[in-house]
């Protein structure tokens, strides 16, 4: 009898205590208690952070430099090596690849073609943190990296025409694309914040007119906009001017959306009490919006932002697959795909298309983690379904 | 009267909306470096005539590009709205006759790749916004995600290859060799739409990937209103209960969006163009904007498409008003 009542009452003391979590618990507590509950999200929310990462330290954990400097002459368009334990002449505790001959004489009609050679003497080990091409990475100036081979070169996914390292160079283009994309959402945040916060807050024909010049940037399609900005930019630019003025282009043309949605949430927040009541204080209207307005949605707005993002990575790559955006010596994930349209490279060379999976997986990856938290976001989520 | 009030003030609107962006395209078009004048002074050189500085100045009085810019952009729009768009600056020849046909081809293409996308994203996204199975609730999601993230280009690249490989035809233009030229006949219409059918499904492949979307969170946020539940307690049910009250009501911001959509189909035509080997208003474009800084030709080519989807939106009020008493309120106060 009373075991029962001890029971029932630590079992209320629980129920209490997790209600209590529940309600004092922060918007990003909330936020991330209902996303931890999403599967493709949070595995989206992985494959993001690994992203990311290997883009950040991609110097590190690639062999080779991506530009011309860190180029195999000797292997131009060369098939991945696949790094294998066992062969014929045994097993290696140390995963090797083999070592090739390129030559070309009348048997082979003229053409370069690489043979491998599969002897015991030929195979070269994979090594990890050997020395070799220097970077920079937080300000100290390094040569090590993640692992390479004892003699000659490895290309885990195969060489380009000019013999960069494929894989080198696709760790590199997500760095760089992934910058053009922050660069490009900051600007149109901050675009956004100021046309749409006008917009929402004053309403009116303030709103009116603003909403007309939204659409009306609305209505031009963009692909033909960036064509019309890029077709500014002189041949004679270097490739980092290049880069940043591509990201402004970005961030200029991608703000109409979310100046929409601020100013959607600003219109149904300005008629609530707290805002009137800031108001009689004698608060004005800058320090309404910073103060009050803008905190009651920061989660959607970081929400928002990171959906926008792969469309930002899209449109980089749109732009630079038709030749206006970032040109070849920089590493990007448009560059990139620009790569694999040729047929000699649909027919020959199918390695070319490794990078298209990265940039697959990379927009997925955000799609995902931008639909999972619009959905914990949204506080009427639980009681909807 | 009041839906004639409500007709008359969006078409005000649009009206309004045009110019705005026709403004927006014309200083777009005059920060494209060099004019028209040089441009084609440049040709002339390059044919071994002597230009000089008086040549091109005298080329630029001829050709009205010494007046203000508002009067020059005045002038261009009071023309655009008559259908006249002035010569090319390169090739020289005039806009109207150049664009033809291929601009209400392109906006063909679109406009069948915009319908065959909702006509699969409509049955598709109330599915998944209304089934309780979570198996294929995801398989939608990632196939729809697939979609956005697959470059259409890409598409495009397989699709040819295929085609080589196993039919020994790349399908690349939009007619073949025969027809290239022909006037327009029974046989150049059937040979036109075998050829169509890729860039359109390769538009809508994308396009139905972001409608789906669309649905999907439109329908979802409407179903678990009370009116439904209030329609399902007096026995109504099904697919009749689907389709008289959520669909209905979801479908509104759908329709108002179409020319939105349709502006970004046509985003990727150049895209696609460029792989296709299309000739139409879609290569036309990236060629005067990427190839040879035609702002003349490339400004007419965004007018129209602009003018195009004013024109949707302004029928899709319409349409919405006729319906829905509430748009009509909304507007008129």
């Amino acid at each position: 009898m009373t075991e029962t009542a001890i029971i029932e009452e630590t079992d209320a003391n629980v129920d209490q205590k997790r209600k209590e979590a529940y309600f004092t618990a922060g918007q990003g507590q909330l936020i991330w208690a209902r996303f931890k509950k999403q599967k493709a999200a949070m595995v989206g929310a992985g494959l993001l952070i690994v992203l990311i990462l290997s883009g950040f330290f991609a110097p590190f954990l690639t062999p080779y430099d991506p530009t011309i400097a860190g180029r195999n002459k000797d292997y131009l368009n060369g098939a991945p090596n696949v790094p294998s334990f066992c062969d014929d002449h045994g097993c290696s505790l140390r995963p090797f690849i083999y070592s090739f001959k390129r030559s070309r004489s009348i048997e082979t009609n003229f053409r370069w073609v690489t043979k491998i050679d599969t002897s015991l003497e030929a195979r070269r080990y994979v090594v990890f943190f050997p020395q070799g091409d220097e970077y920079t990475l937080l300000g100290m100036d390094l040569s090590t990296h993640l692992f390479g081979v004892d003699s000659g070169k490895i290309h885990i996914f195969g060489t380009d025409a000019t013999g960069k390292d494929i894989y080198s160079r696709t760790l590199q283009a997500i760095n760089t694309s992934l910058a053009v994309g922050t660069i490009g959402v900051f600007i149109a945040f901050v675009l956004a914040l100021i046309i749409g916060g006008i917009s929402g807050y004053y309403g009116g024909w303030i709103d009116s007119m603003l909403q007309m010049m939204t659409d009306a940037v609305r209505t031009i399609p963009t692909i033909p906009l960036f064509m019309a900005l890029a077709a500014f930019i002189p041949a004679t630019w270097s490739s980092e001017t290049r880069f940043f003025f591509i990201s402004i282009i970005l961030g200029f043309v991608g703000w109409p959306t979310l100046a929409r949605r601020v100013r959607t949430h600003l219109l149904t927040e300005r008629n609530q009490e707290y805002v009137l009541a800031a108001q009689l204080c004698g608060a004005s209207a800058g320090h309404v919006i910073r103060r009050h307005l803008l905190p009651s949605f920061t989660s959607y707005i970081i929400v928002d932002l990171i959906i926008s993002f792969p469309y930002m990575v899209l449109s980089e790559t749109a732009l630079s697959f038709i030749g206006l955006g970032l040109k070849d010596p920089v590493n990007s994930l448009g560059v990139m795909l620009q790569n694999v349209t040729s047929a000699d490279v649909l027919l020959n060379y199918q390695w070319y298309f490794i990078p298209v999976f990265f940039f697959i997986t990379l927009v997925l990856a955000f799609v995902f983690v931008g639909d999972g938290l619009r959905d914990a976001a949204d506080p009427y989520a639980d009681t909807k379904k | 009267m009041q839906f004639a009030r409500f007709a008359i003030t969006r078409a005000f609107l649009a009206m309004f909306t045009l110019i705005l962006v026709s403004l927006i395209v014309f200083s777009l078009m005059e920060l494209v470096p060099g004019d028209c004048a040089e441009r084609y002074l440049a040709f002339k050189s390059s044919q071994g005539s002597a230009i000089t500085i008086a040549d091109i100045d005298a080329e630029r009085v001829r050709l009205g590009l010494d007046r203000p810019y508002l009067v020059r952009w005045g002038s261009w729009i009071f023309n655009a709205f008559q259908g006249e768009f002035g010569d090319s600056c390169i090739l020289r020849l005039n806009i109207s006759e150049l664009l033809g046909q291929k601009f209400w081809l392109s906006l063909a293409i679109c406009l069948t790749s915009l319908l065959v996308a909702y006509l699969i994203a409509i049955p598709v996204g109330i599915i998944s916004a209304t089934s309780k199975s979570a198996t294929l609730n995801n398989s939608l999601r990632l196939v729809s995600y697939l979609g956005l993230a697959m470059p259409n280009f890409l598409l495009a690249l397989m699709i040819m290859l295929f085609s080589t490989i196993y039919f020994g035809d790349t399908l690349t233009g939009l007619f073949s060799k025969e027809f290239r030229d022909a006037a327009w006949s029974y046989d150049r219409v059937k040979d036109f739409l075998s050829r169509a059918w890729l860039p359109v499904f390769i538009l809508a492949w994308s396009a139905t990937a972001f409608a789906i979307q669309t649905v999907r969170a439109l329908m979802s946020d409407e179903v678990g209103k009370l009116y439904v539940l209030a329609a399902s307690a007096r026995g109504v049910s099904g697919r009749r209960l689907l389709w008289r009250y959520p669909a209905r009501h979801s479908l509104g911001p759908i329709i108002n969006s179409l020319g939105f959509d349709l502006n970004r189909i046509f985003n990727e035509l150049p895209i696609v163009a460029l792989i296709l080997v299309l000739t139409e208003a879609g290569s036309l474009l990236y060629d005067a904007l990427a190839a040879s800084n035609d702002q003349q030709l490339a400004g007419a080519i965004i007018f129209m498409l602009t003018a195009s989807i004013v024109t949707i939106n302004f029928i899709t009020d319409i349409a919405l008003a006729i319906t829905d008493p509430r748009v009509r309120r909304s507007i008129l106060g």
